[in-house]
């Protein structure tokens, strides 16, 4: 008898603001410890937090773009628990009232098709900062500077019924949230970062225990996690043995999930309204302003670019992926190519580039300039490659490169009449076996010319000339 | 003593210098250390200070404290001497930001004149829970200044500075004033900064101040308060301007609730605020019997509110980053915690903030805090009534007994509690209450409070101008 | 409504407050007279009710977002009780017996 999976995901991701979410304290990745810090967010006796605007703006685009209801009236509350890095001895956070309820992520399960989960809530609150347990012996080291950078809270139901889906969701929602310019979602620099819970059930019965993996760093790593888990939960029960509500954590290294180490406290915050905080009061026109500005949703782009501009569906999903790279794809289309030869080249020599720096090097109008040599046969396709290596790294007219470089192709006539004579002067044999009735031969002629021409001659210009020429007497 | 806008007038227009004021506070505070009532002051902060203030009325900056000076509770950071909450946890923490409040006083031309005493994080009604020692008052040392701001009470009754702040949660301004004699006026809740005023009940602390009179009180107030981009909760209100008491008291009624004069209460207090309403009468103002019926509610809420936010408010307490730190038995960090937190609080903040955990625990919040909340409302709401029905002001004793004896009410928590059961309510209804001496009865000063609606203040210090001019302070009720 | 030594050791823990064993019964005493006292709200009739009250500000100013750390005279390390590398340190978790 087989196993059914249950897993919900809770997803912290770090709103895209230049200074924390109570205080001033810039939110830049990577300054030495303890640099960007104040009474604030040190905790301090006698300070006090000051709500970020462009947080709250982040956190409600992001609940807009998961389709969920955002509540005009939310309150803060503290989350009370000591830990080293959480210096006020509670997290602000919010409770009973969040931000936004009851949104939907729609995305494709690898193995059901297209399927929708269920966003619980989505809420605002602080980050607390980074314990460091190996850098000096037999001691934390706590840096703050992470200490009350804004997060959204994102919790969806446990709608997920195996790790690739779990997977599957994490890529679309973290799309959404960089499509809506909510979260850079870099899990390196712990700007998105993923929970799960997980619990196994025979069909048909009720939920299982379930427990919560911590520390996936990366989308594969959830995958690798989850199925870890789910492996270890199954494993006890089909031995007889019980499911215990624990807390693991995930290495990447051993591929395997482990307890934490502490004692399993009962967890009981105590949370109440955050007594230095009035309530987020938010007018409906202004909430109605943010869902008007909203970008064009992953799905939706998805969509266009599949029924109106007429990609194949895996080109639209390769492009739809980034917001980035639609862009550039809409801006290289917008320069006059041709949809399905701007795919091509965006999912070849421009992902390539793209990917290693990050940066598209080559601007959309240049690319529609070399793609339009292409097309008035300037430039073969091979040739227009090389011209595009050249761009990245020279800011010149791709024309300009194809002359340079003696990559432009020859269409004239003329020319093309005299390396055609020159071959087939070159060649009697073969010119009186085609005159002989051996026609395939025509392909052997294309050849030599376009050696002769050392790849210069257009080879649909060259046809022409040749069966022309050959079917000319007195040569 | 001479008041607020005196020496402020003197010191702007030459007629004495902040030095001298400096040297004269120098003296008093010295001849005051009997009262135990400064827990950190220094000659030499005080001349360095006048300096800077004789520097800037040389400059011909128009200051409107010029030289007065004030002293600061002990839980209101200040950043060149240390603010310890009367805490074993935080001596010697010397804060590396300043108070709004602070800054406002010291931008005014304030003499900053020492650090006030006070219960350990402002936790008590009689400043006997200081980890240095109990305040005493100063017309009989066997006796409590009230508290928890009892020793910025007790300086301004001692005559050793006009003016003081203090901070209120549940009455510990209005009490202390009440017991010492001295005005004591809590803004309504939002009007004054808590930036740098140190966590105590967030929803309901209010730095507030003490003054000789209402005019006194009412100048520092004006200075301190306005809203504060530092502080969310501070209203978008002006400052609130210093009194121009009107003549007498036509127009304006005065409710006198009847949950505030029970059988029991002292007779010399009762004396006291019968002296009181005939004076308001005389004044011509309108008198009516009015009920806040769940007045009786207001300790007890009280008492699960502010515990509850102070457990929170306490938990950066932690050895972690700032104060005193104690390793404990077995040298993880848990221990650490413990250790510091055990040795570093005294019984009273430990009792409460153990109440505080307990009433938002698993299992209680909704038996405790949800219902603390809900009585919060209803006790608000009886004010709003009153008010609503022409009421313009509430008249009540402060305190149910003149100031008590050391020691009396340390054995039992709830007694000590019940000496702010006048005073609770206004702190949780977030509205503007003072206190002013009303006479005395056996040598003991005796205070009347006033009850505004919310943001009123100014009304309220009118009103109490008026009255202060009627009753005699210091004269025998009965 | 009895508050015993067990439930003074577990709210102790929650509030990381060493508590000595030979305190227990003292502080629970103490612990259960406070709530005795509070616990007289329960008389509060349940359908007595007003509207939430919230003291100051009816809803929150929110802050523009500009990199503008508040004032703070010194580094943080000043005031640490331990410190190293810009780092403020603690014993490692799990250093020790668990308590
Ligand atoms: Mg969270
Ligand atoms: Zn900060």
């Amino acid at each position: 008898m087989t196993w059914e999976t249950v897993i919900g995901l809770e997803i912290h991701v770090q709103l895209n603001t230049r200074s924390k979410m109570f205080c001033g304290c810039s939110t830049a990745f990577g300054d030495p410890p303890n640099t960007n810090v104040c009474p604030v967010c040190l905790g301090l006796p006698g300070a006090l937090p000051v709500p970020n605007a462009e947080a709250v703006r982040l956190g409600t685009r992001a609940a807009l773009a998961l389709g969920c209801t955002i509540h005009r009236r939310s309150v803060f509350a503290r989350k009370n628990y000591f830990y080293p890095d959480l210096p006020k001895g509670y997290q602000i956070s919010q409770f009973d009232q969040p931000l936004a309820t009851d949104g939907r992520v729609e995305f494709e399960s690898p193995e059901r098709g297209r399927v929708s989960v269920h966003i619980q809530r989505l809420h605002l609150e602080e980050d607390a900062g980074k314990s460091l347990h190996d850098r000096i012996p037999d001691r934390t080291a706590i840096d703050l500077n992470r200490a009350g950078v804004p997060l959204a809270e994102i919790v969806s139901g446990p709608d997920m019924q195996s790790p690739a889906e779990a997977r599957a969701y994490a890529t679309a929602l973290r799309q959404i949230l960089v499509y809506t310019g909510v979260s850079d979602c870099s899990m390196e620099q712990g700007s998105l970062r993923i929970d799960a819970n997980l619990s196994v059930r025979r069909p048909g019965e009720p939920l299982g225990t379930k427990t919560e993996v911590k520390n996936m760093n990366s989308f594969a790593n959830v995958e690798r996690a989850l199925l870890a888990e789910r492996e270890r939960q199954v494993a006890l029960l089909e031995s007889g043995q019980a499911v215990t509500q624990v807390t693991l954590l995930f290495d990447a290294a051993s591929g395997r999930v482990q307890p934490t180490r502490s004692k399993e406290e009962s967890h009981d915050y105590r949370y109440f309204p955050d007594p230095d905080l009035p309530p987020l009061v938010l007018s409906e026109s202004w909430i109605e302003q943010q869902r008007a500005t909203l970008p064009e949703l992953p799905d939706a782009k998805r969509e266009r670019l599949t029924s109106e501009v007429g990609l194949p569906a895996y080109d639209a999903g390769v492009i739809a992926a980034e917001p980035a790279l639609a862009d550039y794809f809409e801006a290289v289309v917008a320069a006059g190519v041709e949809p399905k030869t701007a795919a091509n080249w965006l999912m070849g020599e421009v992902m390539t580039g793209y990917n290693e720096s990050g940066r598209f090097d080559v601007a959309p109008a240049r690319l529609a300039a070399l793609v339009r040599l292409i097309d008035e046969g300037a430039v073969s396709h091979q040739a227009a490659k090389r011209v595009y290596a050249e761009l990245l790294v020279v800011d010149e007219a791709p024309a300009a490169v194809a002359e340079r470089l003696g990559l432009t192709q020859v269409s004239d006539t003329g020319a093309l009449m005299q390396w055609v004579d020159e071959v087939l002067a070159a060649h009697p044999a073969e010119v009186e076996r085609y005159r002989g009735g051996e026609t395939k031969l025509v392909g052997f002629f294309v050849g030599q010319v376009m050696k002769r021409s050392r790849g210069k001659a257009d080879p649909k210009g060259v046809q022409p000339v040749l069966l022309e020429r050959l079917a000319a007497p007195g040569l | 003593m001479t008041s607020v806008a005196r020496i402020a007038e003197r010191v702007r227009n030459g007629g004495e210098t902040a030095g001298a004021v400096a040297s004269r506070t120098a003296a008093a505070l010295e001849d005051s250390t009997g009262l135990n009532a400064t827990l950190h002051w220094s000659r030499e902060l005080l001349h360095r200070r006048a300096g800077e203030i004789t520097e800037r009325v040389s400059a011909g900056e128009q200051l409107p404290l010029a030289g007065v000076p004030v002293a600061l509770k002990d839980n209101i950071v200040s950043t060149d001497e240390p603010t310890t909450c009367a805490s074993r946890m935080l001596v010697d923490y010397v804060s590396p930001y300043e108070a709004t409040a602070v800054t406002r006083l010291r931008e005014a031309g304030a003499l900053l004149a020492g650090k006030a005493n006070l219960d350990e994080f402002a936790m008590g009604s009689s400043t006997e829970h200081s980890a240095f020692g109990r305040v005493r008052h100063p017309l009989d040392p066997e006796r409590v200044p009230g508290g928890s701001s009892g020793g910025s009470a007790a300086l301004v009754a001692a005559g050793v500075v006009p003016a003081a702040l203090g901070s209120e949660t549940g009455g510990s301004v209005r009490q202390p004033a009440s017991f010492c004699g001295v005005v004591g006026v809590k803004p309504t809740y939002g009007r004054v900064s808590r930036y740098g005023l140190v966590a105590f009940g967030s929803s309901l602390d209010c730095i507030s101040s003490f003054g000789r009179t209402v005019d006194d009180a009412a100048r520092v107030l004006a200075v301190i308060s306005g809203p504060d981009p530092f502080d969310s909760t501070t209203v978008d209100r002006p400052p609130i301007a210093p009194p121009e008491p009107p003549r007498d008291l036509r127009g304006i009624t005065i409710g006198l609730p009847r949950e505030y004069f029970p059988d029991d209460l002292d007779p010399g207090v009762r004396a006291g605020t019968d002296r009181t309403i005939a004076a308001l009468k005389e004044l011509g103002a309108e008198l009516r019997q009015v009920s806040l019926p769940h007045t009786a509610l207001a300790v007890p809420t009280y008492y699960i509110i502010a515990p509850a936010e102070a457990a929170a408010n306490l938990a950066r307490y932690d050895g972690v980053r700032y104060g005193q730190r104690r390793i404990g038995p077995n040298g993880d960090i848990r221990a650490l915690y413990q250790a510091t937190r055990g040795e570093g609080f005294g019984a009273e903040v430990r009792r409460r903030i153990l109440v505080g955990t307990y009433v938002l625990s698993a299992g209680y919040a909704a038996q405790y805090y949800a219902k603390a909340q809900r009585a919060r409302a209803l006790i608000a709401a009886d004010f709003a009534a009153v008010f609503a029905g022409g009421v313009d002001l509430l008249f009540t004793p402060t305190t149910p007994t003149p100031a008590f004896r050391a020691g009396e009410k340390t054995d039992d928590p709830v007694a000590m509690y019940l000496a702010d059961i006048f005073v609770s309510p206004a702190s949780l209804a977030g509205l503007p209450a003072m206190s002013l001496p009303i006479g005395r009865s056996d040598g003991l000063p005796i205070g009347g409070q006033l009850i505004a609606p919310m943001f009123h203040d100014e009304q309220m210090l009118a009103a109490a101008a008026v009255l202060e001019r009627a009753v005699p302070a210091v004269e025998e009720v009965r | 409504m009895t508050i015993g030594a067990d439930q003074v050791r577990h709210i102790a823990r929650l509030a990381e407050i060493a508590v000595a064993d030979d305190e227990l019964p003292v502080l629970a005493k103490q612990l259960d007279r406070i709530v005795g006292y509070v616990a007289q709200l329960d008389r509060l009739p349940a359908d007595e009710d007003a509207a939430p009250f919230n003291a100051g500000p009816e809803s929150l100013r929110l802050r523009a977002d500009q990199v503008n750390p508040w004032p703070m005279i010194g580094g943080p390390m000043a005031m640490a009780p331990e410190s190293a590398d810009g780092f403020f340190l603690v014993p490692r978790r799990g250093t020790g017996a668990e308590a």
